[in-house]
């Protein structure tokens, strides 16, 4: 990208620098300490603590925003050879968190990654500063020594709101435009962007060595130690960092944001972006880590995003902020091996909380009076430190035993929750099946699977030896099963008045595994052949369900709905709708994805009050209201999976992968979440499957690391006075061992005072994954037109504000900006409008699969979310062909290409991968021998009814290497083989072509004109 | 008679009215400030509604029926609304979603509360004009 390597180019333009920059004893630097430091290029990097970062995108530095380089430039050359001149304030104190994160510096740890860092301070023991972006402050080993007092030149001294006119001198001396990167060329993002930097670095190793470009190293704020001498305001005022973006320099432009040129067509006036010049999220989901720097012991982004990774300091800010505000949880997101989260046991004292916000112990709380108090970080109160807790500090303030204590260092941590935890004693793992055997269900093969999987399943259900499990099944009568261990067959007990629905045996129905295995396997054997002949048509959904809350009821647990036959009998008996295509454009529209019956509102909340937990499994071909059954696991944290048309030759494996994994994943039962923030801020909306028992409590009956949640915050005081806020997740759950937990992850993010850091630390994913959930709720009660302009508008919006922060310096006509953070979000924007969900109207999508597909994105984690919205496409036919393949060879199967119809040749094979499917797409003229190896005596067949099975040639086992490696990426879904000729109507339209998000299809626009619409209405609105 | 008959059941229907918004807003309140469980909330909430509802009617028709078009006019929009609300099988208060909605429930019956209070006012000002009426 254009943006990236910011300081560089600036450097030729340098005049005098090497003085000062090449001075190799440290002594001699030190006075100058500062003005290096306002200066790009990083002059000594001896040994780099940090691994370089120079290719990484810099927005994982944080934008060069008002990196030195702006304010360096303009400096009279003179200056640098003048030491009576103040050098300039260190840059961090200018740019970002001025007043707060001095008081950091001294903080006492330092990131890990230092080697020797100076012995801890007292204060906060956070490590907490920002490494400025791109302020290339040289890191001294040598001058590292503690530096306990602090500048405090800049404290209190924001920086300047971006609006600020330019100061004085800046603006004389306009950057030598020779040394600029053309200015035309900067626009063009990608390709520009890597050639500018090698000229500059050379020229930059002539003067400071070696340096790795552009990095920043994570204590080089702490240099900020030296330059007490920088007096106080007046050269501040001065010398403060150009307001981003200020006219004084163009090189800042390139550092602040990205832009995209609209051309114009020749010979005609239409305006045109270049689309190969688009950006594009071709390596997924980037994790932010710019907060990880600054905050080392924050815990990992799996667990917890926000959706900007600074809080803005006041109500007028956040006004200003079009984007939402908040944050994305997936508390118990798997984690890779070695990194399992710590498990703490304060035993035999409780918990230690804040004894006024009730927040958990954290590593940033501090210590003081020798150990025997601590000071909450969240609402400053100062605690007891419990006797059992108690440890001493050392001679820098820590405790002695912070290495033994994973609480203390780590963001991320488990809590044994003591007796006070419980309102009862904690359940154990319960699983009860409830199973449709109407005809349909019998025909479609969906029992047998089923069946076949539990069995399966029954040795790696978690919380051996103390699992339950229980059985139903219903057609026009309900069928219990008495499991009692005594037994040797289970006995099927029909209950068929459904008006008055009882339960026989209570007892007996829900039996413990261990005890009763034997007649659970007895049972799963004959539950196929049981109802094979059964040729009832009716489903008694309703009253079913009533039993098996009823069964469930003394314990929760979860319950799995398989079920096949839109439910008619009894009470919750639905109809057929969505047939209807005059709804469509009307304000009734929305009731059509709302529950027809409030009774499945009622039931889900009854679900949740008794901790229950619903998955249901839907495999009608008919119409089957995902719509009101979906409630049911929208309220209880449960998950909705629809196979439409099950058949069990067909979509057997992917139910069987996809219920295994429902059954023998690692579920927190009965669990409450709540997230919590200092005073000031407040969490105002949750989004996601879960039902709130209070203002901010999340009722989680069961919960798993595939459920995501979102929410948003608000802030309460006009102002903030504190420069960082502190949010910690806690999850209070049964794990399936029996034992009460307590998942604890905190973050800290400073709190910014200006709008273009919350800008620089946003984070795309999370704002997509919040967009998504508050379209889909939308569109709950609204047309899905309105859902969809929604999410452009709000696009726009933030773009729109973003855009005045720099249009009135500069001259942007034609030009579209977009901070480099948020490069992607127009693309996920479109793909959102584009998704199945949102899709066009009627007849795009099948009303069922419309709302699973809502379902589903509700409760995706990030990561899952962006890859459905912008799937891979990999060509794979020359990886195929080729002669010999070595062992890692597979990587070269991993160039994703942009989603378009272009990149389709019809030579090639393709594999289109969005997590829940695989589509293979085999070109027109695609070399017989591929097709012939891989689809045996099929491949002149109709593809729709060939499958893809592994043949005995290298190619096919290649193909399902390849197959098997994309599935291992992630395995919460089971991705099924879906064959597709090019040209093959109508099925290549709507398996392919209508998901090749970038292309015009229907009335949507493409991702060019999409991009050329929300520029227009940024400019123009 | 039956104008003093009139008067005293407007005023015991005004009265209950008022106290049955007021037991709802109590318990939106409660819930707002964690001191009740949504589930008691929302039942109790609900037990009262149709009661409400009907109490409402019977007041709009003993106007209607008494002849103070004014006052009938005034509860009008109150009325229909109700309707409206009843036959879209949305005036029930919904467990799963009260939190999201708390701030609508809570505008809509502060809103009813001041449309009471308006009739109120207005029915006194005319009860006292008749009886002054009355001694001329």
């Amino acid at each position: 990208m254009g943006t990236e390597n910011p300081g560089r180019p600036t450097f030729p333009a340098r005049p005098v620098s090497s003085p000062f920059a090449a001075a190799p004893a440290p002594q001699t630097v030190t006075p100058f300490a500062s003005m290096p430091g306002s200066d790009p290029p990083p002059p000594f990097r001896p040994t780099p603590p940090a691994p370089p970062q120079a290719s990484s995108p810099f927005s994982s530095f944080g934008p060069p925003v008002r990196p030195g380089a702006p304010s360096f430039r303009p400096a009279p050359p003179g200056r640098f050879n003048d030491p009576s001149v103040p050098p300039p304030p260190p840059p961090q104190s200018s740019n970002f968190l001025p007043a707060g994160n001095f008081q950091q510096f001294s903080a006492p740890q330092f990131p890990p990654a230092q080697p020797r860092g100076p012995p801890p301070m007292m204060g906060q023991p956070q490590p907490s500063f920002q490494p400025p972006p791109a302020v290339q402050t040289q890191s001294f080993p040598a001058s590292f020594p503690p530096q306990p007092q602090m500048p405090h030149v800049p404290m209190g001294s924001p920086p300047p709101p971006p609006s600020a006119t330019t100061p004085g001198p800046l603006g004389t001396n306009v950057p030598p435009t020779a040394y600029q990167p053309s200015f035309p060329g900067y626009a063009r993002m990608q390709p520009g962007a890597e050639i500018q930097p090698p000229p500059m670095h050379s020229a930059n190793q002539g003067n400071y060595g070696p340096v790795p470009p552009a990095q920043s190293s994570p204590f080089a704020p702490n240099q900020g130690g030296y330059v007490q001498q920088p007096p106080v305001a007046a050269p501040l005022g001065m010398q403060h960092m150009p307001p981003p973006g200020s006219a004084s320099s163009i090189q800042g432009l390139t550092e602040d944001f990205s832009s995209l040129a609209v051309q114009t067509r020749p010979g005609t006036i239409d305006q045109v972006f270049d689309a190969k010049e688009l950006p594009r999220p071709l390596d997924g989901d980037v994790e932010p880590n710019n907060l990880a720097e600054m905050y080392p012991m924050n815990c990992n982004p799996r667990y917890l995003r926000l959706t900007t990774g600074a809080l803005p300091s006041s109500q007028s800010l956040a006004s200003r902020w079009h984007l939402p505000l908040g944050a994305v949880v997936c508390p118990l997101a798997e984690s890779p091996d070695g990194e399992e989260v710590p498990t703490v046991n304060f035993a035999p004292a409780s918990v230690v909380r804040c004894r006024r916000c009730r927040t958990y112990v954290n590593p940033y709380v501090t210590f003081t009076e020798a150990g025997r108090k601590f000071r909450c970080n969240v609402c400053t109160l100062l605690n007891d430190v419990p006797s059992e807790y108690y440890a001493q500090l050392d001679a820098t303030g820590r405790r002695v035993d912070l290495n033994q204590r994973p609480e203390l260092t780590q963001g991320t941590v488990e809590f044994v929750a003591p007796t006070e935890y419980m309102v009862r004693p904690p359940m154990p793992p319960v699983y009860f099946f409830l199973i449709d055997v109407s005809i349909s269900a019998v025909k479609s093969g969906m029992i047998e699977v089923v069946a076949e999987t539990i069995k399966s399943c029954l040795d790696e259900l978690p919380g051996f030896p103390r699992t339950q499990i229980g059985f139903a099944t219903f057609d026009s009568t309900i069928h219990f099963y008495n499991m009692k261990s005594s037994l040797t067959q289970p006995q099927m007990l029909v209950v068929s008045d459904l008006d008055d629905i009882f339960v026989p045996l209570p007892d007996d129905l829900l039996v413990n595994l261990s005890e009763s295995r034997s007649v659970v396997d007895a049972f799963l054997d004959s539950l196929p052949t049981m109802f094979q002949d059964n040729v009832n048509l009716e489903s008694a959904f309703g009253p079913a369900l009533k039993a098996a809350f009823m069964v469930m009821s003394q314990l929760g647990g979860k319950l799995l709905i398989f079920q096949n036959t839109l439910p008619s009998l009894g009470i919750g008996r639905l109809r057929l709708r969505g047939d209807d295509t005059r709804v469509y454009g009307t304000d009734k529209e929305h009731g059509l994805r709302l529950p027809e019956d409030p009774f499945y509102k009622q039931m889900a909340a009854e679900f949740s009050k008794l901790q229950i937990s619903v998955n249901v499994y839907a495999f009608s071909d008919k119409y089957t209201d995902i719509a009101s059954l979906g409630t049911l696991a929208k309220y209880t944290a449960g998950q909705v999976y629809y196979y439409p048309a099950f058949q069990s030759a067909i979509h057997g494996e992917k139910l069987r992968h996809e219920l295994r994994r429902d059954l023998i994943r690692e579920t927190a039962w009965e669990a409450v979440m709540r997230i919590r923030c200092a005073k000031g801020v407040r969490f105002t909306t949750y989004h996601g499957n879960f039902m709130l028992r209070s203002t901010d409590l999340l009722a989680l009956p069961a919960v798993d690391c595939d459920k995501a949640f979102a929410m948003q915050l608000s802030l309460e005081e006009t102002l903030l006075t504190t420069q960082t806020m502190y949010f910690q997740v806690a999850l209070l759950y049964t794990a399936s061992c029996g034992e009460r937990r307590i998942r604890v992850h905190t973050m800290a993010v400073p709190v910014v005072t200006d709008l273009a850091d919350l800008y620089r630390l946003a984070d795309t994913g999370a704002i997509v994954s919040l967009f998504s959930r508050l379209a889909i709720e939308k569109t709950l009660s609204q047309k899905l037109e309105d859902a969809r302009s929604a999410v452009q508008q709000k696009i726009v919006k933030g773009l729109k504000e973003y855009r005045n922060l720099y249009a009135v310096q500069h001259r942007l006509a034609n030009r579209m900006i977009y901070p480099e953070s948020l490069k992607f979000l127009m693309l996920y924007g479109l793909a959102l409008c584009k998704s199945m969900a949102l899709r066009g109207g009627f007849g795009d999508v099948p009303l069922d699969e419309r709302c699973a597909a809502g379902h589903t994105i509700m409760t995706l984690p990030i990561k899952r979310l962006l890859k459905l919205l912008y799937p891979s496409l990999i060509r794979v036919d020359e990886y195929l062909l080729k002669a010999s393949v070595q062992a890692d060879d597979l990587k070269s199967i991993e160039r994703r290409l942009p989603l378009t119809g272009e990149s389709l040749d019809y030579r090639g094979l393709y594999i289109y991968d969005d997590g829940f499917r695989f589509i293979l797409w085999f070109g027109k003229v695609i070399s017989p021998d591929i097709a012939k190896n891989l689809l045996g005596a099929d491949f002149a067949a109709e593809l729709s009814k060939a499958t893809l099975i592994e043949h005995n040639n290298e190619m096919s086992r290649r193909l399902m290497k390849v197959l098997e490696k994309l599935r291992n990426t992630d395995r919460a879904y089971y991705q099924l083989c879906h064959l597709v000729r090019q040209g093959e109507q109508p099925k290549e339209g709507f398996l392919l072509l209508a998901n090749l998000v970038e292309d015009q299809m229907g009335g949507n626009s493409g991702y060019a004109d999409w991009m050329l619409q929300i520029s227009r209405q940024v400019q123009h609105t | 008679m039956a104008e003093v008959l009139y008067w005293i059941s407007t005023f015991v229907l005004i009265l209950t009215l008022l106290c049955m918004l007021g037991y709802q807003l109590i318990l939106l309140v409660d819930l707002e400030f964690d001191y009740i469980n949504p589930y008691d909330s929302t039942s109790r909430i609900n037990q009262v509604v149709l009661p409400e509802f009907i109490i409402l009617g019977i007041f709009c028709f003993t106007n209607l029926i008494a002849g103070h078009w004014f006052t009938f006019f005034l509860s009008l929009p109150c009325m229909y609304y109700n309707a409206r609300l009843y036959f879209k099988r949305e005036h029930l208060a919904d467990v799963t979603e009260i939190y999201n909605k708390l701030k609508w429930e809570k505008n809509k019956r502060l809103f009813k509360v001041a449309n009471l209070v308006i009739i109120f006012v207005f029915s006194i000002l005319s009860l006292v004009w008749t009886l002054t009426e009355d001694v001329h």
